[in-house]
């Protein structure tokens, strides 16, 4: 009697979702099946991305109000995801609810472009886009292993050493050139725990050039590898920094958000950020004087990372004509100049960087400069497990808990089993 | 005995600051500026005075106002929803015979101890094949009983006289009828007090809608201050500002209802 | 005659819990039946959705999945803290307020604060006040006690959030006792007094016995909150767990698997049992321990 009972409520339960499933199902058939676009037709394309500063979101506003009026027919729908951007959008995606366009990290394109959820834009490309006129790397990013190009790179930026003007004058000191400069640098201009000389970012995406500078490798055959004694020692200075030194620490160990506010707060000496550090510094510590320069070398090598982020486009759109005059206008020469025009990014095309000549701007040169030799931010589909994995372990050896070359070793057997495990 | 009482006091008032200070603080930082915030002064009373934080989140968060209404309009909704669908299942359960009521009491009570967690993929697959994630009705559906409620209108209408049932039904009023018109409306305390923590329950939500709302639009307060630290992670003085917003309109409800409170948590207290 | 009276009694019964029946078939049972059959699944579902059956996989995984271990162990960890903790401040406040003193009513408002406010507002608070030259440092600075890097330390940031719970939950409770507490009869005490018992005996002797139930509920209800730790954790941490997997719960693992990375929310389903079990047996194992019939 009682079994029967659980059983018939089951049952029910069963028939009744797949019913409500069901209704739900076809309603979505029936929505999906827009006429499709005819000219003159108004259109509204989504598009997605993070948050920036305000200035920022004016720039990009500024940019797409001026797509409207070149495509009076389409109106874009600007949304901002400012928080866990790639968990938003993996959901959106998987609800059926992505939108047309949206942002996309390199160091995310792989696993990406491998769920077959974006639209290969090879076919749209027309003459006058000018595929060639993209810097190559930045463009390779986005290609998949098909040999298809699945995103076209909107801007980047390089990382560069910015140091405090006033405390350098003080201390006496010339702008680091090499890794030993800086790390001698570095120990003079440390004010007990009130100024540390340089504020560090204890996380693989901004270590990854210095980890493969003694010739190891982090990743290998999409597999974690930097246990290998070459990232060790190549990173090992940076611990000793924060420990033998004392000369190093993170922002939050005096509690700024990140390296940038460290900075600015005149709590570190110098710090390694991007060109998104620049707009940020002056406008919120005008009184920070600082200047920029080439990361320091390590054994005579030059070496940074590169970041960069292109438009994608939604396999599921279903406005993909509308979609694609978007992302050709947004990264196309008109659409990049206005976007980069004030220096928050820097244009991913040879003839926006020749108009714009941020070559010769004084901050942003030392940015540019190292677009030719730096290591873009990207691996492979598993690097996101491989960057968790790092991160969670390096920081514990920054802080002394426990040796490096241990720490290291842990975290490449959790990261390759999360691997396996997949 | 002079010293016992000086004592009790004395761990009344510390213990009191000690709940008090943080909201103080944050108070206090909502109204200074970010060069303040910034210099890591630690006086409670700001030095230069500014309500520009307050503007600040209404002016650049065209969104803010538009949280506060979700916010409000799911809360509301599930509140309501919660009384009336709440109270019939414990009224059923309290007061009538039928076949399967030793089951669905022992389902309702097995629910109690089934963690969410173990709901929520599932739940989420399914309000995705509706098509109701990024939807009111996601969030209010799936929510509008509460089986701790349930148990609780149970035990509140079997203490509940017989008379006054009886007599409607001499009066010729069917058993809804008199349900409706005669149980509920006497039923107020129990009732006051269930709204008062459903509707908490709802307005302080966090891991629901961040599991079903994916569009900003449609965010409630709690997940769009959320996304705010993602975006001001160093802007204390707006994120301040953001958390007193949100904190006033439940205080300023619990200022009113205060003695519902301490009823309900009674009631659920297993008394 | 009567078995129509029975019929349209049930029919009554029925109508009454229709929208309960329907809220739980479809988001209570339903989804216990489909998240079995998921937990049995691997599942993928961006891009083309799969389901591919692998048996036991997801159970065995588990075993050998070092940050479900982490999760576990930094849960169990705070469990064993809050719990205990809430419940004897939650106690000692109840008791305290109790005394008769003026001042009662406004105590018990000012108190009872953190308890409505939203765990969003009261993790962002308390993460400006652990900052580095926050609140918090500025007192143990003052004070000379050494001061610590709450949210960027692996070694504190579990603490962190203990100490900020313990402080927002334990009011809850001491509404709880202070009801109960209400309740004493006073010949209880009075024929304590007789017997020559000075404050701290009635308490000890009076109070705690005749409070044992409902302890056994605050513990019960403590035990089911704690195990479920995720706003704080996923609001102090950004959702990673960090630093150091030092914040990982069990359900923001669960959380993770399920929402962040891809093709393992079958996994997510299957530690999600296991979390089930894991609560289900702590609050047994309480019941035993306290052989006390309580609400549940």
């Amino acid at each position: 009697m009682k079994k029967k009972q659980w059983f018939a409520v089951g049952m029910s339960t069963l028939l009744f979702g797949s019913v409500l499933a069901g209704c739900g199902g076809e309603e979505k058939t029936a929505k999906n099946e827009e006429k499709s676009e005819k000219k003159e037709e108004q259109v509204e394309v989504t598009i997605a991305g993070w948050g920036g500063n305000p200035m920022e979101q004016k720039l990009l506003k500024q940019t797409l109000d001026e797509f409207e009026k070149t495509y009076p027919n389409i109106k874009v729908k600007h949304e901002v995801i400012s928080d866990q951007y790639m968990d938003v959008i993996k959901t959106r995606l998987i609800g059926g609810e992505g939108p047309d366009v949206f942002y996309l990290d390199a160091f995310e394109a792989p696993a990406m472009i491998g769920t077959g959820v974006l639209e290969p834009l090879d076919d749209y490309v027309t003459e006058d886009f000018d595929i060639n006129d993209f810097e190559k790397p930045l463009l390779d990013a986005f290609k998949g292993p098909d040999g298809k190009i699945y995103g076209f790179p909107k801007d980047y930026s390089t990382l560069a050493l910015f140091y405090n003007k006033k405390m350098f004058a003080e201390a006496g000191l010339d702008v680091p050139k090499t890794w030993d400069e800086l790390r001698e640098a570095a120990k003079k201009l440390t004010k007990g725990t009130e100024v540390y000389g340089f504020g560090a970012a204890p996380e693989l995406a901004r270590l990854y050039y210095i980890a493969e500078s003694k010739g190891g490798k982090v990743v290998t055959d999409n597999k974690a590898s930097f246990a290998d004694p070459k990232v060790v020692e190549a990173l090992q200075p940076i611990v000793d920094m924060r420990l033998k030194d004392k000369s190093a620490a993170q922002p939050s160990e005096v509690g700024a958000g990140w390296g940038g506010e460290m900075f600015g707060q005149q709590k570190a000496a110098m710090v390694i950020e991007g060109n998104w550090a620049i707009p940020f510094l002056q406008e919120t510590f005008p009184n920070t004087e600082f200047g920029t320069a080439e990361v320091p070398t390590i054994d005579g090598k030059k070496g940074t990372m590169a970041y960069t982020v292109a438009y994608v486009m939604n396999k599921d759109s279903q406005k993909k004509e509308a979609a694609w005059k978007l992302i050709s206008f947004l990264t196309g020469k008109e659409g990049m100049k206005i976007w980069t025009s004030k220096g928050f990014a820097l244009p991913t095309r040879k003839s926006v960087a020749a108009e714009l000549g941020y070559d010769k701007d004084e901050l942003r040169a030392a940015l540019v400069a190292g677009a030719p030799y730096a290591t873009v931010w990207q691996n492979g589909t598993n690097l996101p497990i491989i960057m968790n994995n790092f991160n969670n372990q390096f920081v514990s050896a920054f802080l002394g808990e426990q040796p490096l070359d241990e720490a290291l070793k842990k975290a490449q057997d959790i990261a390759n089993k999360e691997i396996e495990a997949k | 005995m002079r010293f016992g009482k000086a004592l009790l006091y004395t761990i009344l008032v510390l213990y009191a600051i000690v709940t008090m200070i943080p909201f103080l603080w944050a108070l206090s930082s909502s109204f200074k500026t970010l060069e303040e915030i910034v210099s890591g002064s630690i006086s409670f009373i700001p030095k230069d005075f500014t309500l520009d934080n307050y503007k600040q989140i209404f002016i650049e968060q065209e969104l803010f106002p538009r949280w506060f209404m979700n916010s409000v309009i799911i809360a509301v909704t599930v509140t309501m929803l919660n009384l009336i669908f709440n109270s019939m299942a414990g009224y059923a359960l309290a007061r009538l015979q039928f076949r399967g009521k030793q089951t669905i009491f022992m389902i309702i009570l097995a629910v109690l101890m089934i963690p969410a967690q173990v709901t929520m993929i599932p739940n989420y697959l399914i309000l995705k094949q509706l098509g109701w994630l990024n939807s009111y009705q996601g969030m209010i559906v799936p929510a509008m009983i509460n089986a701790t409620f349930i148990f609780m209108m149970r035990q509140f209408f079997i203490n509940f006289p017989k008379e006054l049932e009886e007599a409607a039904a001499l009066d010729g009023l069917s058993r809804i009828g008199t349900f409706f018109r005669i149980v509920l409306p006497l039923a107020r305390p129990a009732l006051a007090a269930q709204a008062i923590f459903v509707f908490m329950g709802s307005w302080n939500d966090f891991m629901r809608p961040l599991i079903i709302l994916s569009d900003p639009q449609l965010f409630t307060l709690p997940l769009g201050l959320n996304s705010f630290k993602g975006q001001y992670i160093s802007y204390w003085n707006y994120i301040m500002a953001a958390s007193m917003v949100f904190t006033m309109p439940v205080l300023v409800i619990y200022a009113f209802f205060n003695r519902y409170f301490i009823k309900g948590i009674s009631f659920t207290g297993g008394k | 005659m009567f078995r129509r009276q029975r019929w349209k009694e049930a029919g009554t019964a029925y109508t009454l819990l229709s929208p309960t029946l329907f809220v739980l078939l479809l988001f209570v049972i339903g989804p216990i039946l489909f998240a079995i059959y998921l937990s049995f699944h691997k599942v993928q579902l961006l891009g083309t959705a799969s389901f591919q059956f692998v048996g036991f996989d997801n159970f065995t995984r588990i075993l050998d999945d070092t940050r479900a271990k982490i999760a576990l162990w930094n849960t169990a960890k705070y469990v064993a803290i809050v719990v205990p903790t809430q419940t004897m401040l939650a106690l000692v406040l109840a008791a305290t307020l109790n005394a008769g003193l003026k001042g009662e009513k406004f105590f018990r408002i000012v108190y009872f604060l953190p308890t409505l406010t939203s765990s969003a507002v009261l993790t962002l608070i308390f993460m400006w006040m652990y900052n580095q030259n926050g609140l918090v440092n500025h007192v143990l600075k003052f004070l000379g006690l050494p001061t610590y890097n709450w949210l960027g330390d692996p070694s504190v940031a579990l603490n962190a959030i203990m100490i900020m719970n313990i402080w927002s939950t334990a009011p809850f409770f001491m509404v709880i006792y202070l009801a109960a507490l209400q309740d004493i009869p006073d010949s209880l005490y009075e024929a304590a007094e007789l017997d020559g018992a000075n404050a701290w005996h009635k308490f000890w002797y009076v109070t705690v016995p005749y409070l044992k139930p409902v302890t056994s509920f605050v513990i019960i209800m403590g035990l089911i909150g704690t195990f479920q730790l995720f706003d704080q954790s996923y609001i102090f941490s950004g959702g990673s767990g960090g630093p150091n997997n030092a914040t990982l719960t069990v359900v923001l693992l669960i959380y993770q698997y399920a929402f962040k990375s891809l093709g393992t929310m079958g996994y997510a389903a299957a530690l999600a049992f296991a979390l089930a079990i894991v609560i289900l047996l702590a609050t047994w194992l309480q019941r035993k321990f306290s052989k006390e019939e309580s609400l549940y």
